[in-house]
């Protein structure tokens, strides 16, 4: 198979020691971040440039160009590790966290060094209850061993790192409103731009990068930006950390070639479906991203693949009319934050999409009208399709809420509850249809039925 | 007249932790780390609980209230001694966590967010909880005792009876966690 020859992150998974210091560095941990602290920033940044690592968070955006948006000479810079991993079906970075804390604060010594960074943060979720004590104790052991704090590694480096933990929302993974939330608000998504890189934290040039993103940056530095590009596809660097769940034989967070397709990745990586049922959907990356049937899965699960493969369909707003992504793009699906979600043949898909319509209408921030109420409305439709108490035209009603919240938000959490309300419709349009079709609904009387 | 007071303790973390913030900044970014403090203290965030860390931060207590009433893991009145969580997203309502759900209100006779006559427990539906591998999912946590964060996975009914009966026994059922 193959799948499983190489590993940045994940070769210590499931080893019991392995979130120790001593054990990371018996294997070799923290040479990197050694090195970086002797290292010219710029060096290290153009390693990143080289090695097209992208967002790993859901957006994939090209670290090594987020990180030159920083303004040149910025007095104070800061780093904030995205640990905030709520997008359902997501699980990768909880693991990462549990299992390998201590690649994350070397990956961050390098950023540092990089970026001029000598006060960096990580927000973890505040659920990950068991994994924030994790993060806290591997923070205190590089202090202890002198690896952060004044001199990192007896060098003129300073970098101290702050485990800010949150509070249940999910909003606080979308990097603005987790700078709102780190400066003690609540997590309201601020106008971009400007971007934080210029103006983030404290009004200061922050970055803000995933855990996976920042977990890699160690690998990187040792064996160059150019070995990491190769071992991705295209434009993307590196393999990607993915967690699968659903109905497979063996759910669980792999780290994988940007090359596997959806059908390798359910046949040859998680033992196929359970009780040998068929596959009717999968949702890629969170469930954010437009879902994918089954005739969709031989495209590889890699950035740039999922938004343009002609293999998969167009979201369409109605039968016929493409979703407009804006400048005259069109939307396929997205890879995401990595979390994939299988479904088999026996899933209701009216009764899935109003369960993910319910989790957006209950995170909106509140800020933003269209999503404030259009998620609540999007909600409310799709429980009445799926309780057999829909009504003619609810299909077109649910398509229209959901186009109508799309690209009218501060963040993405609007677009992040139309896209896939779309392309449920776009995709599984019969099952809702069949469902108004049997329909319990009888209008209430009015005057003039009444008289006829 | 408040009675309550935040204990020495909370007052010495806060105290350790306002160094890893600017000056300038520190009261209000300490806004949600003392409200977490303050909730293992109490077991709960309500206005009084709000008004004692706004003047332990300097910040206006609509302030806090705001920022209490935002997040959805302080509560906001009294639970009981043990919060039960169960996750009913997408991957874990494929997998059956309505069924489980459903089994809670049942024997436990409360609804979301409702607690047991004994103060015993209080049940929860809650959103993804970044394990949906292993669903259903449960997350147990014991007041007082913020290092018992287990999750309880591949639910089914007897395992949910199983950590039903433990609860009532007044108990975390750990063996059957991870």
């Amino acid at each position: 198979m193959g799948y499983f020859d190489v590993k940045i992150i994940s070769e210590h998974f499931d080893v019991p020691e392995a979130k120790s210091l001593d054990y990371y560095e018996s294997k070799g941990g923290y040479r990197m971040a050694r090195q970086a602290t002797k290292t010219a920033p710029a060096e290290i940044h153009a390693e990143v440039k080289k090695s097209n690592l992208r967002g790993r968070g859901g957006a994939g955006f090209p670290t090594g160009i987020k990180w030159g948006f920083v303004p040149k000479d910025s007095e104070t810079v800061y780093l904030v590790v995205n640990a905030d991993e709520s997008e359902p079906g997501t699980f990768k970075d909880r693991h990462i966290l549990f299992w390998n804390p201590h690649a994350l604060i070397e990956g961050m010594i390098v950023a540092a060094r990089s970026l001029g960074v000598r006060s960096a943060y990580i927000y973890i979720r505040g659920e990950m209850l068991r994994e924030a004590p994790i993060v806290q104790d591997a923070i205190d052991q590089a202090y202890a061993k002198g690896y952060l704090g004044e001199r990192c590694f007896g060098s003129d480096m300073h970098l101290d790192i702050t485990l800010y933990r949150g509070a249940g929302a999910y909003i606080c993974g979308e990097e603005t409103a987790l700078l709102s939330s780190l400066e003690g608000g609540r997590g309201w998504p601020r106008l971009k731009p400007p971007f934080p890189a210029v103006k983030g934290l404290w009004g200061k040039p922050t970055i803000v990068n995933n855990v996976e993103t920042i977990a890699n940056l160690p690998w990187i530095l040792e064996h160059g930006g150019q070995a990491f590009a190769d071992l991705g596809v295209g434009r993307s660097g590196g393999l990607r950390v993915v967690s699968v769940g659903g109905h497979i034989n063996k759910p669980g967070v792999y780290e994988l070639p940007l090359t596997v397709t959806g059908n390798q990745l359910i046949e040859e990586v998680c033992g196929g479906m359970r009780g040998g049922r068929k596959v009717k959907a999968v949702i890629p990356g969170g469930v954010s991203m437009p879902v994918l049937t089954p005739g969709e899965l031989d495209v590889p699960f890699e950035f740039d693949a999922l938004q343009t493969d002609e293999r998969i369909a167009e979201v369409e707003v109605s039968p016929g009319v493409a979703f407009d992504l804006g400048g005259g793009k069109t939307l396929r699906t997205m890879a995401g934050s990595g979390g994939v979600i299988v479904m088999d043949e026996q899933t209701d898909m009216v009764s899935a999409a109003w369960r993910i319509v319910h989790f957006f209408a209950e995170e909106s921030c509140g800020q933003c009208t269209p999503c404030r109420e259009g998620t609540g409305w999007l909600a409310a439709v799709v429980k009445r399709i799926d309780q057999k108490q829909g009504r003619p035209g609810d299909v077109d009603l649910v398509a229209s809420i959901a186009d109508g919240i799309a690209g009218n938000t501060i963040c993405a959490l609007g677009d992040a509850a139309a896209w896939p309300t779309l392309a449920f419709l776009t995709k599984y349009r019969g099952e809702f249809e069949a469902k108004i079709k049997s329909s319990n609904y009888k209008p209430r009387a009015t005057r003039e039925n009444k008289a006829s | 007249m408040t009675s309550k007071q935040l204990s020495p303790e909370i007052e010495a973390r806060i105290e350790a932790l306002r160094p890893r913030f600017p000056v300038e900044h520190a009261d209000k970014a300490m806004c949600i780390p003392v409200l977490t403090m303050a909730q293992e203290q109490f077991g709960h965030v309500d206005e009084e609980v709000c008004t004692l860390v706004a003047t332990a931060l300097n910040l206006p207590p609509a302030h806090v209230l705001g920022v209490a009433t935002f997040y959805t893991m302080y509560n906001n009145k009294p639970v009981g001694r043990f919060h039960l969580q169960i996750c009913t997203n997408i991957g874990r309502q494929i997998l059956g966590a309505y069924d489980v759900w459903a089994q809670c209100k049942r024997r436990l006779g409360v609804g979301n967010h409702g607690t047991t006559e004994d103060d015993n427990i209080t049940l929860s539906e809650v959103e993804c909880i970044a394990a949906c591998g292993y669903g259903p999912v449960a997350q147990i946590a014991e007041r007082l005792k913020p290092d018992i964060p287990l999750y309880f996975e591949n639910l089914d009914a007897e395992r949910m009876t199983k950590i039903l009966d433990a609860l009532e026994e007044g108990r975390v059922p750990t063996e059957l966690g991870s």
